[in-house]
C-alpha cells in the first residue's frame, strides 16, 4: 500500500488546521454560511436532510486494516456507530456534528485518510478494479497509476474549480469490475505488441440525468505520457465546458457537442504543446509509486484443499458463499473474499462499527492487512488462503457478513436515497429491503443467477441505475414517491444504457414489477443464458406485457 | 426559481450545530416538533421569514426556507415527503432513536 511521505502529511496537516480555523470562525459568526459553504464541501463536508454528512476518500479502495479500524472508531465516537460505503468507494458518516468535524479530520490524518475533494468540481476519488493487484486476469496493477492521479490532482490549482465535478476510474483487468466507460475519464491498462505498458483513454462518460457511454480517443497511451495527456483533457475541458448551466457541465455534453474525434483532436493539439514540459514524472519516481503495490509474497498452494471441500458438501450456506464471494487469486491456493454488505432486509453499504473491527482484525490475521471497497458497495478481504475459508466465513457469517450473494439479484447497488440525501426524490433504502426479503431464498436467487441490480433515488444516478442489467429510479409525482424500472444496462466491458420499461409504480408495485420481469427471464432463458444476454435477445417488449398487462 | 407554494406555509431550516432539521415556532425558536411550529401565509409568513433570516444571520440555523403545510387540527404537518422525512427521521435503523419516528402508513 502507498505510504504517505513527509509532503504527503504535512498537506493534510495543514488542511486539518485550516479547517478548524475554519469551523471555528464558522460557529462564531465570522463567516457566513456562503462564504462557508465552498469550504465545507472542499473538505467532504456535506449538510443533508437531518444533518451534516463527511463523505470520506478511500483512494482507489484500498485500505489497511489500521485505516478501517479507525474508521470504525470514528463510527462510534463522532457518529451513530456505523457508516455508508458508497459507489465511489469512499465511505460516508451520516451523523456528524460542525464543532466535530475538524477532530474526526484530525484522527483520519493519523492513519493517512482525508476527505479532501471528495466534494466540488474538482477531481474526485479515482476509482479502480477492486482486485487490482490480485487478480489473475489483469495486465498490470492498476493502482500505481491511479495514486499518481491522486497526487498530481490533489489541490491541483489549474482544475480546483472545474465547470463541474470530474471522476476517473482506471482498470487493469479485461473484465471491467470499475465501470470505465462510465466515467469522465476511463483508462483501460494494456500491454502494445511490445509488451510495453499503456492506456486505452476514454473520456465522455457518465450517468447522471443525461447517460453517456465514454468514447475511446486514444488506443494506446504509452505509460511516460501519462500525466501530460490526462492534463490536455482537463484542459480542453476546463476551457470550454460549459458554466452557464450546472445540468450540461460535465465533459460529456462538451463531447457530445463536439464530437469524440474533434475532443481527441483538440487534446492531442493541447497535449504537443505540453507533452515534453515537466508535467509526466521521470521514470525513477513511477518506479518509486510501484513499490508500493509490489505483491505480497504468498506461498503457492493446491489449488483444491479437501476440509474446504469437504466443508462445503455438509454446509449449503457456505458452498454458495464459496461460490459467489470468492474469486480466483493470481497466486494459486489463494482467493479474494468479497464480503457482502447487502444482508437481505438490510441496508446495502452499511457496515456497523463492530463489523468494521471485524473486517479490521479478518484483514491483519487473513489477508496482509489489506481491504479493499468494490464500486458495488462490498469489502474484500484479498489475498486469503483457501484453507482460511471456513473460519473467516463463520467469522463474518456470526457478525452478519456472511450473505452469499455477491454478483446475485439482491447484491444492489443502492444509493442512500430520501432517507438521508437533500437531492434524493425518493427512498431508495426501503424498496432494496422489500426486493432482498422478497427474494431471501439462497437457492431461487442462485438458480437466477448473476444479475445486477441497481437502484437511484433520483437522476443524479448514484445507485448508477442506467448501468443496472434492471435499473430503478425513484421519482417524485405530486409529492409521492413512485419508481420506474429500467432493463438491459451494464456497467461492465459490454457498457450499455437501460432502457425505461413504462409507467412508473407505488413502493409496491415495484417489487412485484421486479419480480415479474424476473419470471419472464427465468421462462425465456436459454440453457446457461444470463439474465442481460436473454433481454438482449429477446428485447423489451415481451417483458413490457408481463409487467404492465396482467398489472 | 422555487416553485410557489399555495395555501399555508411553515418555514424550515437545519441547526448549525448538528445539521438537525427544524421549524420556526410561534415562540421564535427553533424546534424539530412540528405541533409548536407556526405557519402562515402572505404577509404573516413574510414576517416568519424574516424572524428566520434573523436567526440564520446569528448563526443559529442555516437555510431556513418556507414549505407547504398541511393543517391537521390546528396544527402545520409539512406537506411534501421531502419535508416529512426531514421532520420525522430517515424510515431505516429503528434502533437509533430519531431515526425511529417514521411510520410511512401514517405519513
Amino acid at each position: 500500500m502507498y505510504a504517505y511521505d513527509t509532503y504527503d502529511r504535512t498537506m493534510v496537516d495543514i488542511r486539518v488546521a485550516e479547517f478548524r480555523d475554519q469551523v471555528e470562525r464558522r460557529v462564531k459568526g465570522e463567516l457566513s454560511e456562503e462564504e462557508f459553504r465552498p469550504i465545507r464541501l472542499m473538505n467532504g463536508l456535506y449538510l443533508q436532510l437531518h444533518a451534516y454528512m463527511l463523505r470520506v476518500a478511500v483512494p482507489y479502495g484500498t485500505m489497511s486494516g489500521d485505516q478501517m479500524r479507525k474508521l470504525a472508531h470514528i463510527a462510534r465516537k463522532y457518529d451513530k456507530g456505523y457508516g455508508h460505503f458508497t459507489t465511489r468507494q469512499n465511505i460516508q458518516f451520516n451523523w456528524p456534528k460542525l464543532s466535530e468535524t475538524p477532530d474526526i479530520l484530525a484522527e483520519l490524518a493519523n492513519v493517512e485518510m482525508h476527505a479532501i475533494q471528495t466534494s466540488g468540481n474538482c477531481i474526485r476519488n479515482v476509482t479502480s478494479d477492486q482486485f487490482a493487484g490480485a487478480t489473475a486476469d489483469e495486465v498490470a496493477d492498476p493502482r500505481p497509476y491511479a495514486e499518481l492521479l491522486r497526487q498530481w490532482s490533489s489541490f491541483h490549482p489549474e482544475f480546483s474549480f472545474l465547470p463541474r465535478k470530474f471522476k476517473f476510474a482506471i482498470t487493469g483487468a479485461a473484465t471491467d469490475r470499475a465501470a470505465v466507460k462510465w466515467h469522465d475519464i476511463g483508462l483501460i491498462v494494456k500491454k502494445n505488441e511490445k509488451g510495453e505498458i499503456g492506456f486505452e483513454v476514454l473520456v465522455g462518460g457518465g450517468m447522471g440525468r443525461t447517460p453517456v457511454i465514454g468514447k475511446t480517443i486514444r488506443e494506446f497511451l504509452p505509460e511516460k505520457d501519462f500525466l501530460s495527456y490526462m492534463e490536455a483533457i482537463l484542459r480542453v475541458y476546463n476551457e470550454q465546458g460549459r458554466r452557464d448551466n450546472k445540468y450540461k457541465a460535465r465533459i460529456k455534453i462538451l463531447v457530445e457537442a463536439m464530437g469524440a474525434d474533434e475532443y481527441a483532436r483538440q487534446t492531442e493539439a493541447e497535449w504537443e504543446k505540453i507533452k515534453n514540459t515537466s508535467i509526466d514524472v521521470p521514470a525513477e519516481e513511477v518506479a518509486r509509486i510501484k513499490a508500493f503495490f509490489i505483491p505480497p509474497p504468498l506461498e503457492v498452494l493446491p489449488s483444491q484443499v479437501q476440509s474446504v471441500d469437504d466443508f462445503a458438501k455438509k454446509n449449503f450456506l457456505f458452498s454458495a458463499w464459496l461460490k459467489n464471494n470468492t474469486n480466483a487469486h493470481k497466486v494459486s491456493g489463494h482467493v479474494n473474499v468479497t464480503i457482502s454488505l447487502k444482508p437481505h432486509g438490510g441496508i446495502p453499504g452499511d457496515a456497523t462499527a463492530e463489523q468494521m473491527d471485524l473486517v479490521a482484525a479478518l484483514a491483519d490475521e487473513y489477508s496482509q492487512s489489506e481491504i479493499r471497497v468494490s464500486h458495488e458497495q462490498n469489502l474484500i478481504l484479498p489475498h486469503v488462503a483457501l484453507n482460511d475459508l471456513p473460519t473467516i466465513w463463520a467469522d463474518l457469517d456470526e457478525a452478519g457478513l456472511g450473505t452469499a450473494n455477491v454478483g446475485l439479484l439482491t447484491d444492489m447497488i443502492v444509493c442512500p436515497g430520501l432517507d438521508y440525501c437533500a437531492l434524493a426524490n425518493a427512498r431508495s433504502i426501503p424498496i432494496a429491503q422489500a426486493i432482498t426479503r422478497r427474494f431471501d431464498d439462497m437457492k431461487r436467487l442462485q438458480d437466477i443467477g448473476p444479475l445486477k441490480v441497481k437502484m437511484s433515488g433520483c437522476i443524479n444516478s448514484c445507485g448508477h441505475h442506467h448501468a443496472g442489467h434492471i435499473g430503478i429510479l425513484g421519482v417524485d409525482r405530486k409529492g409521492e414517491e413512485m419508481y420506474q424500472i429500467l432493463l438491459g444496462g451494464s456497467g461492465a466491458e459490454d457498457a450499455s444504457k437501460a432502457g425505461i420499461l413504462g409507467p412508473g409504480f407505488d413502493e409496491h408495485g415495484i417489487v412485484d414489477a421486479l419480480e415479474k420481469v424476473v419470471a419472464v427471464y427465468l421462462g425465456e432463458r436459454l440453457e446457461g443464458e444470463e439474465f442481460l444476454s436473454t433481454y438482449r435477445r429477446i428485447g423489451a417488449q415481451v417483458f413490457k406485457e408481463a409487467v404492465y398487462d396482467a398489472a | 426559481m422555487a416553485k410557489k407554494i399555495n395555501g399555508p406555509q411553515m418555514v424550515l431550516a437545519n441547526r448549525l450545530d448538528d445539521g438537525r432539521a427544524v421549524f420556526l415556532t410561534r415562540s421564535g425558536s427553533w424546534s424539530p416538533d412540528t405541533a409548536l411550529a407556526a405557519y402562515g401565509e402572505d404577509a404573516a409568513l413574510d414576517a416568519l421569514l424574516a424572524e428566520a433570516a434573523k436567526s440564520a444571520g446569528e448563526n443559529l440555523v442555516v437555510d431556513p426556507e418556507a414549505i407547504g403545510a398541511i393543517l391537521k387540527n390546528g396544527v402545520a404537518h409539512p406537506a411534501h415527503i421531502k419535508h416529512i422525512m426531514q421532520a420525522k427521521g430517515p424510515s431505516v435503523r429503528a434502533d437509533l432513536g430519531y431515526q425511529a419516528g417514521f411510520d410511512w402508513e401514517t405519513k
